[in-house]
């Protein structure tokens, strides 16, 4: 924690450094958390890529409340959000893009299947974007309930209901799979 | 994958290892450089025009503060010549009353109280009871008995 302090401390100094080591020291995780949610690459590295340049350029006057991760990957969430809409709104319409969203297993999530190792997040794919991203950020970047809620703008209670029907549905999908 | 009691535990487990590539690390870094490179200039460039600006301000404020107390000498200059002199406070009011008082005062001088009283009752009876006003010439005309 101290550590995280002073480098934002020397990166609001303008250390190139310090940059340098933000990026090296959550680089992995944002890249992990922007492929999970986009499912696909190439536009979770431009998310990332995205963050980090807004980043920069917020050097001098950069304050820290919570976590330099919290607030990096709240940052992602946000950012991917709004390729997910812009996506959605391109790939299918407006008007069908809650619909793609559901649990067929379309384009998006052959090539999350193909792009991502292991077999949870071809998983996390099938369920809807939202509910997709509250578990991810709840249970892989350990943020709280209380802190993503504020982090997407929506109720508490919004975000816990949307962790639970996600977890009822990959629930049922699993179980699903195997009596496939 | 049935008996997957806890289905959190799981998913925090399954969490994904990806890794970015060197050539996404030049890419971002390379461009989050140049990010605070241009904002670094930003603020730089900012606090020189504000001390450049104090710095106008300064001198703005010090020329203000000459001409104000430029003006206010001249104006006090000019008017101090132009003050009417102080007027010279008489005892006497009348050069009758001048002439009486220094005639009463040599009779005091010579011969005390008796001189002057004898002074008195000569003026008196040279004179009669008269107008204070009178001018010296009328004076004279009158004690010349003329």
């Amino acid at each position: 924690m101290i550590d995280e302090k002073i480098l934002v401390w020397r990166f609001n100094r303008g250390s190139k450094d310090a940059l340098r080591r933000i990026y090296e020291k959550y680089k992995d995780d944002l890249l992990g958390l922007a492929v999970t949610l986009l499912q696909d690459r190439s536009f979770a590295e431009d998310v990332v890529h995205d963050v980090f340049v807004s980043f920069a350029a917020s050097t001098g006057t950069f304050q820290l409340s919570g976590t330099l991760r919290g607030y990096l990957s709240t940052c992602v969430a946000n950012c991917a959000r709004d390729r997910n809409r812009l996506r959605a709104g391109r790939d299918v319409g407006l008007d069908s893009a809650e619909a793609a969203d559901c649990d067929f297993a379309g384009p998006l999530e052959s090539a999350a299947d193909r792009e991502v190792s292991g077999r949870l997040e071809s998983l996390l794919a099938r369920l809807p974007y939202e509910q997709r991203e509250v578990i991810v950020l709840h249970l892989h970047h350990e943020m709280r309930f209380r802190q993503i809620a504020n982090a997407l703008g929506v109720s508490i209670n919004t975000v816990q209901s949307r962790y639970r029907y996600g977890l009822d549905r990959l629930r049922s999908i699993l179980n699903g799979m195997v009596t496939e | 994958m049935k008996h997957i009691e806890n289905i959190e535990e799981h998913v925090r487990r399954e969490k994904p290892h990806v890794t970015t590539s060197w050539s996404m690390d030049k890419r971002v870094l390379d461009d989050s450089y140049a990010a605070m490179d241009e904002r670094l200039a930003a603020t730089k460039q900012g606090p020189a025009a504000a001390i450049h600006m104090r710095r106008t301000m300064r001198l703005a404020a010090a020329a203000a503060v000459t001409i104000i107390a430029a003006a206010l000498l001249l104006t006090l200059g000019r008017h101090t010549p132009n003050r009417p002199a102080p007027q010279p406070q008489f005892a006497a009011q009348s050069p009758t009353m001048i002439v009486s008082m220094i005639s009463l005062r040599t009779a005091y001088q010579q011969g005390g109280w008796e001189a002057l009283d004898r002074q008195f009752r000569d003026t008196l009876g040279q004179l009669g009871p008269g107008p204070s006003s009178l001018s010296m010439q009328q004076l004279l005309e009158s004690s010349n008995g003329s």
